[in-house]
């Protein structure tokens, strides 16, 4: 007990602290320099009647599909792909982290570039010269959310192949052999034994992708500031700014009440209705 | 597209953390311009003193700082390096931590005023003396309605229309020439685009920088944002849709604004200084950020005054205040007011400190003697300009079309009321009609409007 103390304050003071105070900056007014003032459920009305609220959710939960549906599986086989390599595989591991190493501002505004959605743009010469384009990337808003979801797999696979991979060196190698020896060709090597091994980490690896991606901030800032038309406004973005731009950290911190609760339901049905997959 | 568990979970409350981390510590705010009890000393905590990276302007602000020190002995100064962010003066504000002087840029103090971040100097400036020598029209963006004053403009202009002399020469233009109404820019912006292939015209979008440029077309075509006494929204009228009109058919019908829709501040300067821009709105000051920052030819820069459309309407203004802490108390305030004098104003009314400031600008290679608006009365800004004359080293002559009709332009303060949240409302109407041939002026006008209403009412 006496061990734990210093942990305990260090989550008392930076975490569970700030949520509390979180909870109670949700139900008053505040410039943060005069005495509050209680509103009770005033904030919340506001946010729920602010149409920007409606159209950033609807944005977090596209980009939440579309990066489930496409950034989701690319780690997965990535990570496959490079277990089946014997020899060189760090050297193509390390390529594959690579941009997670970089920064997310230097990547981003480097993207910003590659997106130019002028013919002479740099993705639009490149796909100029298989006769496909000119795109307008981020400049229009139903290209927007995938560009944006282009750059955070790119940004972000590193991590995820590297977890899978260490998942994939614990199946035992006579598994592989004995699959080799019945005669099972790449696919059924996957499916059979892969695939089983990576069960209960692909599960976990959903709901934290889930959970984050719900969170997604840094790449509507830097690349659109939520633009075309509202179509990469996320909600984290939102409250931004409503708690820096507009001073008005009420509404910020409802807002931040209310993304929370969704995602604790959320990873709670998701816990529910798993719960028998992860196990064998 | 995975994120690393760590900042994951820790991000599930992370909206909750970065909030209200910041304000956990507000909860016995202490002034950060305290003075010692009893004794007749003063201790000031001033801003911006340049960082280390800039010796030059670090060393010349040092100095002022000596020499204020010596000039009033019962007033002690604290430098710190803090510059006005809008992330970081949020959290400033909550924690006590804003220093007794800080510069911050126009489009802020109403806002502030409104949160009650800032200090009420009426008094202080009366006693002063102050208020008499600046310029009533700069100062209403530091009053609220009923006229009491609550920052010291320091530097003011107003915005024009930018433009490259270069792609002017090119497309056969007179760069000595630039349009003087709006009908004027389209015309020009097709020339340029038809002979050099690059963007005639283009415009500010995003993060706030949309509803910013948009109110400033709005008021050049004589309309309005907001009603009097920023209760009501104005822009769903007529001026505000020939202004968004004029835009749909330069970027449609002209196909003149290039494909770009997305610009901030930042992006714009760059493309303009890469010369893929013809012309954009903004004010004279952007001449640093284009010629020393972005590398743009200073004989390529052109500035004249914002086109206007039917009639001589105004337009918005920029440039930089200075407000004091909310926390100071009279004497503090007092002491405030006489740095601001002294370090900001004096080259305006001392011949001395006027060369000196020029000097010591000219071996920074800072720009100096950029045409703006005054900050003081008119004949001490025109004995000031003859002060510096010898120490110039902009090309005043490209400036010459702004600076003819600036002066008498009217300026047009910004929308009294949540200024920043009616331009993030109107940041998607701009890129709607930049971004769909087929955008709905009057409805996206109305739906703005509505939500805008919405804002003003909370």
């Amino acid at each position: 007990m006496l061990f734990a103390l210093p942990v305990l304050l260090v989550f008392l003071v930076f975490s569970w602290g700030p949520i509390v105070k979180g909870l109670v900056m949700s139900v008053q007014q505040t410039n943060l320099i005069d005495p509050v003032k209680w509103v009770g459920l005033e904030n919340f009305r506001y946010v729920l009647s602010d149409p920007a609220v409606g159209q950033a959710s609807l944005n977090t939960l596209w980009f939440t599909l579309l990066a489930l549906l496409f950034g989701f599986p690319v780690p997965v086989l990535l990570a496959m792909f490079l277990s089946e390599l014997r020899g060189r595989s760090w050297f193509y591991s390390m390529l594959a982290y690579l941009p997670v190493i970089t920064p997310p501002v230097v990547a981003i505004l480097l993207w910003r570039f590659f997106y130019d959605p002028s013919p002479s743009g740099m993705f639009n010469t490149i796909l100029g010269h298989v006769g496909l384009g000119p795109y307008l990337w981020l400049d229009s808003p139903s290209s927007a959310m995938p560009s944006i979801v282009l750059e955070a797999t790119w940004a972000g696979a590193g991590n995820a192949v590297i977890i899978y991979l260490a998942a994939l060196t614990s199946v035992r190698p006579d598994l592989y052999e004995a699959a080799e020896l019945d005669g099972a060709g790449v696919v059924r090597r996957v499916w059979h034994v892969m695939l089983p091994h990576l069960r209960s980490v692909l599960l976990l690896m959903l709901l934290l992708q889930v959970i984050g991606t719900m969170q997604l901030f840094t790449e509507p800032l830097l690349f659109t500031g939520g633009g075309p038309q509202g179509s990469t406004m996320t909600i984290l973005l939102l409250i931004y700014n409503y708690a820096f731009v507009n001073g008005d950290y009420g509404a910020a911190t409802a807002l931040s009440v209310l993304l929370a609760l969704a995602l604790a339901v959320l990873s709670a049905v998701f816990q529910l209705a798993t719960r028998g997959w992860s196990t064998e | 597209m995975y994120r690393p568990p760590i900042r994951s979970t820790a991000a599930l409350t992370t909206s909750l953390v970065l909030l209200a981390g910041l304000v956990a510590c507000s909860s016995a705010p202490s002034s950060s311009a305290g003075a010692p009890a009893g004794s007749g000393q003063v201790t000031l905590t001033v801003g911006d003193r340049p960082s280390s990276s800039d010796p030059a302007n670090r060393a010349s602000f040092d100095k002022k700082v000596a020499d204020f020190q010596k000039a009033n002995p019962d007033i002690k100064l604290n430098p710190v390096e803090t510059i006005w962010d809008a992330t970081t003066f949020q959290a400033q504000a909550a924690g006590g931590q804003l220093p007794a002087v800080l510069n911050v840029p126009f489009t802020e103090p109403q806002g502030m005023i409104a949160r009650k971040q800032v200090a009420d100097l009426t008094k202080v400036l009366k006693d002063d003396g102050l208020l008499d020598e600046l310029n009533p029209n700069v100062l209403k963006i530091a009053q609220d309605q009923s006229g009491n004053v609550f920052a010291v403009p320091t530097a003011a202009y107003s915005i024009g229309l930018i433009y490259n002399r270069d792609l002017f020469k090119k497309a056969g233009l007179d760069p000595d020439k630039p349009p003087a109404t709006w009908d004027e820019v389209r015309a020009a912006a097709k020339t340029i685009t038809q002979k050099t292939g690059q963007a005639g015209y283009a415009q500010m979008t995003t993060n706030n920088t949309g509803g910013w440029m948009f109110t400033t077309q709005t008021y050049a075509f004589g309309g309005s944002i907001e009603n009097e006494d920023g209760s009501k929204a104005t822009f769903d009228d007529a001026p505000s849709k020939a202004a968004l009109q004029l835009l749909h058919d330069m970027k449609w019908t002209d196909k003149s604004m290039g494909q770009a829709v997305l610009y901030d501040m930042d992006g714009i300067s760059k493309a303009f200084a890469a010369g893929k821009i013809g012309m954009y709105m903004a004010a004279p000051d952007q001449y640093r950020t284009l010629v020393q920052t972005n590398g743009l030819k200073s004989s390529a820069f052109g500035i004249g005054p914002m086109p206007q459309q039917g009639g001589d309407h105004g337009t918005l203004s920029g440039g930089s205040v200075q407000i004091v802490s909310p926390n100071a108390t009279d004497a503090e305030k007092a002491a405030a007011i006489k740095w601001i004098k002294f370090c900001y104003l004096n080259k305006y009314v001392n011949q001395d400190a006027a060369v000196t400031s020029a000097k010591n600008g000219v071996a920074a290679k800072l720009p100096v003697g950029t045409p703006g608006l005054p900050v003081v009365n008119a004949d001490q800004w025109s004995t000031y300009q003859g002060w510096i004359k010898p120490y110039v080293n902009v090309p005043l002559e490209n400036f010459a079309p702004y600076t003819k009709v600036a002066a008498d332009q009217k300026i047009i303060p910004e929308p009294p009321v949540k200024a920043q949240e009616v331009y993030a409302a109107l940041d998607p109407v701009v890129q709607a009609v930049l971004g769909n041939p087929k955008a709905d002026i009057p409805a996206l006008l109305t739906t703005a409007a509505g939500t805008v209403n919405a804002k003003l009412g909370r």
